[in-house]
């Protein structure tokens, strides 16, 4: 019926109806990878919500008008790999500064709670960002006090991390397991059968082991839609001669595993990454593996870790597809990472700056490059939450008087 | 023999090399040195070893050209959020990526719950971690609390700056609502009865039986500090009338009380520090009031507090006066912090004066343009580089062969 409502909403619309548009994004280069659009175009928004997306559309009918000539506009940037908890006992950060000042509307939480602490995860933190806040759970964080070295899921702890994920569908996308060669299978095949009773998503993490382990992991263990990082870690057993990868990884991929970047603090190197791509050992999906140990050196914020797959060779276009739509599809939310009219209005504007520039990888070792992109503006929902570069402030001495200041 | 033989390397290394790490060729500013030009900054065992016209770069393990660059003592933000109020950030990710390298807790804990910040964020952070302790025993948690003047205990409050000496610098009081002197006077005594400043964050309404005249020129003492200077609604800094700087103000500042920016997402005002900073009524101390809010709306760090300065007429100098000997003095922590003194911790910013078009906002978003931005570039913690947004310690990765963690 609320479709039916929709659709006849539109077809008012197309018709010729005109709408009043809250905000209008004018002159910007639209890189919206899922609806094909590649081109000069201005965004509307009414609301929440974009409201169309087009050539030419009439400033004169909006509110609000921002000029983004000179910028990319794209679809909110989602971060499918974050540990975004500052109130934990870990590693985590402060969820809006370190999302939204890089274009991220959409970040997802990579295990900082587990289905014991996932409630107050979502009270304290959750509920309080502006930035959308998803989740893995992990699945080997303890109930209560229990220790967590070795801990393993019990079956009690399956059907209650399944209950937790049932009843937060809208945060909870899946399961968070760490896979190295201490651990049996067990903390993975526990957040598998988690997932399949839940329906969700594995995310694993891969902390080092041998090949066989990592072949059985990639060709039997994961299943289709599952979600391995980080791709470019030096702890792949792969790493060490990448001027040959195994057709195993590519047998993985057909089979449907997802290979994310999950860069954080050891998990991305140059020299890992930049023969892969040269053999088109693409990510499916680009996210930054941000924390406390990751946020200053090596740098691991969104932007700065596209801007360092540009600079080792993927396109401005993959990048953003690997932070919009290709993340949208991986964890399960299709309604995200698109600009299409109706959809949420969780928008990018991107500068794309030329010059020199150098970042470091997890090793600490440099790449100079001559792009950088940089996001100038974040709209969340509609409103406009980063404004770096002052494109919706009004000059101050254009304000007139301040109401409260004469 | 491995045993020995490694501490025996590990000295001829120190005896080739006496310095960790070299800044060679920036353009040092450290006014409590009177040193505005090219020096050389070199670093051993976490201290800042020499400070000297030129340092033989084989002298140290690792150098920096930091040529085209300004080399500042790390910066001292006397007012920022990192525990118990709602907005609180983490010290680290805010901080050192902006240049500063010792931060002051403006209230966020009380006497009540000190232990608990202490443990949970001041001993968990690279950061230097100060604290202001709210006069308010439960801290800065709302309303509810900081207008309970039952909970406004000087002894009580006296008795933890003396426990956590190391970390407690002075007392703040915030956000009191209610009518009267009575917060401020509680803050105060207990600020006698510690021996440390009071900073006042004081919503000054017709109806609140304050007067700012009265705070600034009868109630504060010498070396205490008001903060939030370019808001207009705590005190009338400028008369609505004239557009004056109030002579209470003037009057104020020869007494010695102390004005601090306290930048924030509400206290910053164009109309209002256009004014002031054209009569030359500078802050005394930069500081941020970094919280959730103001790290979105205004961008309120170090680095971004210090532009705005620069683009209101203070020089580059004054500003970084102003962000690290002077606060360190307010604070009581000079000679301590705020200088690139031979034997002091070696906290250092390195900052690049980028030029170009940049937007500055203020608390109702109304923007001013400018032509310079004063941008960290890299962040030293004692002696352990925090922070390298253009990899200048770092070799190229394809030089590094099969590199893991480079030193």
């Amino acid at each position: 019926m609320r479709r039916l409502t929709l659709l006849l909403a539109f077809a008012a619309l197309s018709a010729g109806a005109q709408e009043i548009y809250d905000l209008l994004i004018k002159n910007g280069h639209v890189i919206d990878p899922k609806n094909g659009r590649n081109e000069r175009l201005d965004v509307a928004v009414v609301g929440r919500r974009i409201a169309k997306v087009g050539r030419d559309l009439p400033a004169a009918c909006a509110r609000n008008v921002i000029d983004a000539g000179g910028y990319y506009v794209t679809p909110g940037l989602i971060d499918i790999h974050a540990y975004l908890d500052p109130n934990g006992p870990g590693r985590g950060l402060n969820p809006d500064h370190n999302t939204l000042r890089h274009g991220v509307t959409t970040a997802v939480d990579a295990g900082s709670a587990g289905w014991s602490t996932f409630e107050p995860f979502k009270r304290e933190v959750i509920d309080q960002a502006v930035v959308r806040l998803l989740a893995f759970v992990d699945i080997t964080a303890p109930a209560g006090a229990r220790s967590d070295s070795g801990a393993r899921a019990e079956e009690s702890d399956i059907a209650a991390a399944v209950e937790t994920a049932n009843r937060y569908r809208q945060h909870i996308l899946g399961f968070k397991a760490v896979v190295s060669d201490s651990a049996e299978w067990q903390p993975l095949e526990r957040a598998i059968q988690a997932a399949a009773r839940s329906g969700g998503v594995v995310m694993a993490h891969w902390q080092g082991a041998g090949e066989d382990r990592y072949r059985e992991l990639v060709l039997e263990r994961l299943r289709p839609g599952d979600i391995l990082a980080p791709i470019y870690s030096r702890l792949n057993p792969w790493a060490g001669y990448p001027n040959a990868l195994p057709a195993y990884l590519s047998e993985a991929r057909r089979r449907g595993v997802l290979f994310d970047v999950g860069h954080g603090a050891a998990g991305f190197w140059f020299r890992v990454a930049a023969p892969a791509l040269e053999q088109g050992l693409l990510a499916d999906t680009i996210s930054s593996g941000l924390d406390r140990d990751s946020v200053m050196l090596p740098g691991a914020t969104l932007t700065n870790v596209m801007s360092k797959l540009l600079n080792l060779g993927m396109t401005l276009e993959q990048v953003i597809e690997r932070t919009t739509v290709n993340a949208a599809r991986a964890i399960r939310r299709p309604e995200l990472g698109t600009l299409e009219e109706g959809a949420e209005a969780d928008i990018a504007v991107l500068a794309l700056e030329r010059g020199q520039f150098a970042f470091l990888d997890s090793g600490r070792a440099k790449l100079t490059g001559r792009l950088r992109l940089r996001c100038a503006l974040t709209v969340r929902a509609g409103k406009v939450v980063w404004d770096h570069d002052g494109l919706d402030a009004e000059d101050w001495q254009e304000a007139g008087p301040y109401s409260q200041f004469k | 023999m491995k045993r020995l033989l490694v501490p025996l390397l590990g000295c001829a290394v120190l005896w080739g090399q006496p310095y960790d790490l070299l800044l060679k060729g920036g353009h040092v500013i450290d006014p409590a040195n009177g040193i505005d030009g090219p020096q050389d900054v070199a670093v051993a065992a976490g201290r800042i070893a020499r400070l000297a016209p030129s340092v033989d770069a084989s002298q140290a393990r690792k150098v920096i050209d930091a040529r085209g660059l300004y080399v500042t003592p790390g910066l001292v933000d006397i007012h920022a959020h990192v525990f118990g109020y709602a907005g609180s950030l983490l010290p680290d990710d805010t901080a050192l990526l902006t240049g500063a390298t010792t931060i002051v807790d403006a209230g966020g804990a009380g006497w009540r719950t000190f232990d608990e910040f202490r443990r949970t964020v001041i001993e968990r952070s690279r950061t230097r971690v100060l604290a202001l302790i709210n006069i308010v025993g439960w801290g800065m948690l709302g309303p509810k609390y900081e207008d309970d003047v039952g909970d406004m205990d000087p002894k009580k409050t006296a008795e933890a700056v003396r426990k956590h000496r190391d970390v407690i610098v002075g007392i703040k009081t915030a956000h009191f609502s209610g009518t009267g002197w009575t917060a401020i006077r509680r803050a105060i005594e207990a600020g006698k009865l510690a021996g440390v400043p009071v900073m006042i964050d004081d919503k000054i309404f017709t109806n609140t039986g304050r007067s700012s005249r009265q705070k600034l020129l009868e109630i504060m003492r010498a070396g205490d500090i008001h903060t939030h200077v370019f808001n207009d609604r705590q005190v009338e800094i400028i008369s609505r009338f004239d557009g004056k700087v109030q002579p209470y103000a003037w009057e104020a500042r020869r007494r010695g009380v102390i004005f601090d920016l306290g930048h924030g997402a509400g206290s910053f005002l164009w109309p209002v520090a256009t004014r002031a900073m054209a009569q030359g009524f500078y802050p005394d101390t930069i500081s941020t009031d970094l919280h959730a809010t103001s790290i979105l709306a205004t961008e309120s760090d170090m680095a971004n507090a210090i532009s705005k300065m620069m683009l209101l007429g203070m020089s580059l100098r004054e500003a970084i006066e102003r962000s690290t000997v002077r606060p360190a003095q307010v604070i009581g922590r000079y000679p301590e912090l705020g200088t690139l003194s031979e034997g002091r911790e070696a906290d250092i910013a390195l900052f690049e004066l980028r030029r170009g078009v940049f937007a500055y906002k203020d608390a109702w978003k109304k923007k001013m343009l400018g032509t310079e931005r004063l941008e960290c570039v890299m962040t030293i913690r004692a002696g352990r580089i925090a922070f390298d947004a253009k990899g200048l310690a770092f070799p190229d990765w394809r030089e590094a062969g099969a590199y893991e963690v480079l030193p």
